[in-house]
């Protein structure tokens, strides 16, 4: 199956919005320092201040710029959303590619050992984690990642298990391809799709744990966090500060959140045939 | 017609039930009541809780200690004015003996009606000093002496200033005949171990809800307490002020942006400061904390103005190195200060070998998410960064914080504790024990000899002049920085005219939670009112009828 992803995306509604937001808090990401008006850990005696020309989204209970520290937390979101993705992808892949690729018993032992992860419940090991090991962010994504890699496994195996006995992966071997053509040829580009889910359905479960997590007050609490922002919010919210504490915090992380489910949603319908069916019918 | 019968029944019985089941509801959700012709004291309190209310077995920080002292009395006790009796009516020290002779009060009886005499005294103390708890150790007494049913003599082994506000004020009375077969008392948590003679008996504790319930002795030395129940319940620091408006809790500890609101809304405020520090506990077992030059280096970096003004928002009075507040009677104002000096401060680390210039130095700053502590650890780390420290700041669970200092598994913490505004024997226990809160720091000799001296002197002025000797000694090795002292603020409906008690609860705890203030309660008609019926039992009232309306209709339809 060969996709365009950027014109399937472009092509559905979901994907633009899904693009453009992305690209918006990417583009915030990358431009906060410059777009930024105060340092965002700079506390300061202007406490508590509404929102004025000066400090545009007032400031917090030690003084700090609420919207400095709201562009920078962008930063520090996608950061978690692409460690996250990427590093699970990648276990899902390797753990789930060659369980299918090498089957046997190493496969009923990864699938086991897979059937016995999933049920860890990974907040609440990341919770206790803590308790022993600095929260910072780089941990964080380290521990997001090993124990949310296996339900992108299984799929990557299933995946790679139906690519196996394509007519063009028997054709291959017929005409004497090795092992190693096989995957790099046949297998790894075909799985291309289902990797690309992974990622953005892992980016998204990153950015919402992480943002969880510090609004608990699992976090390293030097960091400026959209979630550390809300749990520090949520302390003073009988003053009228959480109307440019809180609020605009939640809109940057929903926004951030539903960007990557609009992507995935997407592409979703981009890669299931079913839907695609469904959907050139809708324009007939 | 006998189905007509079933449903006619069967609605009126779902509808006794629903009734039934939201007045309960409305009932239990209107925290502070005046229920059946009972009245209910809420406190709330944003921990919860505070360890088993008996003398071994809570936490041992003060909340705990108010919890047990409750249940339990001491000898002498203390009011906002000063010392005054308890369990015993009057008391004198004898010098020529160096003892101090106790006439106990007659006609006091236990919570199980078993009679109160000397015996009971004397056993306590020997009992003690051989099973020393974290808040009195009873380390100075030679022997308790029985001279009559009601009259009981300690004999101490060497003159002790602080014997009447720390152990006599302190020291927990227990029953004889409860105790005196306990070998383990922390581990002793059987319903007779709380029996006291105290103006309250628990009812109920929940270490999960973190909640108390005490119902009144009616049969108090003292007279009664013209509340029947108190209960503590956990409450965030946010909800706080809240629940106080809305009636829901009698009195609480609340934040200082919210005090004007309170006030306005009729409630009475108190508050204090001086008696409670925040500091900087500093591992000096390790290196290079354990350099006295890299400890001043630290004070001199750190602008404890800018915490008082920003991380306290100017709630707080600057800290002293010496430990003592400028409140305390026994404050030497003409110690080293460690004004801030970031310069003075890299050049004392560039000469160590740290800095910007130097090695960089990482260290972890330990605090727990309490009190603002994280703000406060925020800004300390920028300061030293300033200064080319870097920190790594982790937020721990409060007894995590306090179990890890204690086993010196740390760089830097930021905890705090009370008690500094009573008697200056606090100043051994939290320069010289081994607690959470503690420095745990012998290594000065002369700090040591000064310490034991105070504590033997008994001309107030001599002992004064020690104390502050004391600050000055502490201030130059400085084991610990103490930052600030916050000031507090509780509001309370002004049913129980709660107050803080002279030099804290016992041997200092600023908690105005004085059991004697539960003696002077106004009555009835300041009570406020139960809140509004509460929307819950109105959501389910139209479940339920819901529920009706479809049980009828299948019953009807069924009978068709």
């Amino acid at each position: 199956m060969h996709i365009n992803y950027w014109t399937e995306l472009t092509r559905n509604n979901f994907g633009k919005i899904g693009l453009a937001m992305l690209c918006l808090v990417l583009f915030i990401a990358l431009f906060a320092p410059f777009l930024a008006r105060y340092d965002p850990g700079e506390p300061s005696h202007a406490i508590f201040m509404s929102p004025s020309f000066e400090h545009w989204l007032g400031t917090n209970d030690i003084g700090q710029d609420i919207w400095s520290r709201l562009l920078c937390g962008a930063k520090n979101s996608l950061l978690v959303a692409l460690g996250v993705g990427v590093f699970t992808t990648l276990l899902s892949t390797v753990i789930g590619a060659s369980a299918a690729l090498v089957g046997g018993l190493y496969d009923r032992i990864v699938m086991r050992l897979i059937d016995a992860l999933i049920v860890i419940p990974a907040f609440i090991v990341i919770i206790l984690v803590a308790a022993y090991v600095l929260p910072n962010v780089w941990t964080l994504i380290f521990l997001i990642s090993i124990l949310t890699w296996q339900g992108g496994a299984r799929l990557v195996r299933a995946q790679t298990l139906s690519l196996k006995e394509r007519m063009s992966v028997y054709a291959a071997r017929t005409f004497g391809a090795n092992k190693r053509y096989i995957v790099i040829r046949h297998i790894i580009p075909n799985l291309s799709s289902i990797l690309f889910a992974v990622f953005i359905h892992s980016a998204t479960r990153g950015v919402f744990m992480e943002a969880g997590l510090a609004f608990l007050g699992i976090a390293d609490i030097s960091t400026v966090s959209w979630g550390l922002m809300m749990h520090h919010a949520l302390r003073f919210y009988y003053l009228d500060v959480w109307k440019w504490w809180l609020i605009p915090t939640g809109l940057a992380l929903s926004v951030t959140i539903m960007a990557f489910v609009f992507i995935g949603h997407a592409l979703e319908t981009a890669m299931d045939p079913r839907l695609r069916v469904m959907e050139q019918e809708d324009w007939q | 017609m006998k189905n007509k019968h079933i449903a006619i029944v069967t609605l009126l019985s779902i509808l006794l039930f629903s009734l039934l089941t939201c007045l309960a509801i409305a009932g239990a959700d209107s925290g502070n009541t005046n229920e059946g012709g009972e009245i209910t004291c809420i406190i709330a309190d944003s921990t919860g809780d505070w360890g088993y209310p008996s003398p071994h077995g809570h936490y041992p920080r003060g909340p705990g200690y108010v919890r047990m002292s409750l249940v339990f009395d001491t000898l002498v006790w203390k009011d906002k004015q000063g010392f005054v009796p308890a369990l015993a009516t009057d008391w004198e020290y004898i010098e020529d003996e160096n003892a101090y002779l106790f006439h106990l009060r007659e006609g006091v009886t236990w919570h199980d009606g078993e009679k109160f005499t000397a015996d009971d005294v004397a056993f306590t103390f020997n009992y003690v000093k051989e099973h020393p708890s974290w808040w009195v150790d009873l380390k100075s007494l030679k022997q308790a002496e029985i001279l009559d049913e009601y009259t009981v003599k300690i004999y101490l082994e060497e003159r002790y200033a602080p014997f009447l506000n720390s152990d006599a004020g302190g020291l927990a009375i227990l029953p004889k005949h409860v105790w005196q077969d306990v070998e383990d008392p922390a581990e002793f948590k059987e319903p007779e171990s709380l029996i006291g003679t105290g103006p309250f008996k628990l009812v109920d504790y929940s270490k999960t809800h973190g909640t108390y319930l005490y119902e009144a002795n009616k049969d108090y030395y003292l007279g009664k307490t013209n509340i029947d129940n108190l209960k503590f319940v956990k409450i965030s620091e946010e909800m706080a002020s809240t629940a106080l408006m809305r009636n829901e809790v009698f009195a609480t500890a609340i934040p200082p942006e919210t005090v004007a609101e309170v006030r306005e809304n009729g409630f009475v405020i108190i508050n204090q400061s001086g008696n409670w520090n925040a500091k900087l506990m500093i591992n000096h077992e390790k290196e290079p904390m354990s350099s006295k030059e890299f400890r001043h280096a630290l004070a001199y970096a750190i602008n404890r103005t800018e915490l008082v003004e920003i991380a306290q928002r100017g709630h707080a009075i600057q800290g002293s190195p010496g430990l003592l507040s400028p409140t305390s009677p026994y404050y030497n104002p003409e110690i080293i200060n460690y004004e801030y000096d970031p310069e003075r401060a890299k050049d004392i680390l560039e000469s160590m070998g740290y800095g910007h210039n130097g090695e960089i130095l990482e260290l972890e700053l330990i605090t727990a998410p309490r009190m603002g502590f994280e703000r406060v650890a925020e800004i300390i780390a920028r300061q030293l960064e300033a200064v080319g420290i870097k920190v790594n700041i982790r937020s721990l669970e409060s007894k995590t914080l306090d179990y890890r200092v204690m086993n010196q598994q740390f760089d830097l913490a930021i905890s705090g504790h009370g008690g500094i505004g009573g008697d200056p024997a606090i100043l051994n226990k939290v320069i010289l024990g081994n607690f959470g809160y503690s420095a745990n720091y012998t290594k000065n000799d002369t700090l040591n000899q000064l310490l034991e001296a105070h504590l033997h002197e008994m001309d107030q002025e001599k002992r004064q002049a020690i104390v502050r000797e004391i600050q000055g000694v502490y201030a130059e090795e400085l084991p610990a920085l103490t930052l600030y002292y916050p000031t507090w603020y509780w509001g309370h409906d002004g049913s129980v005219d709660i107050y803080y008690t002279m030099g804290g609860i016992a041997s200092g705890i600023p908690i105005p939670l004085n059991k004697l203030a539960f003696m002077e309660y106004k009555g009835n008609a300041e009570v406020p009112a139960a809140t509004e019926a509460p929307v819950p039992g109105f959501g389910l009232l139209i479940s339920i009828l819901a529920l009706t309306g479809v049980a009828y209709l299948v019953i009807r339809r069924r009978n068709d």
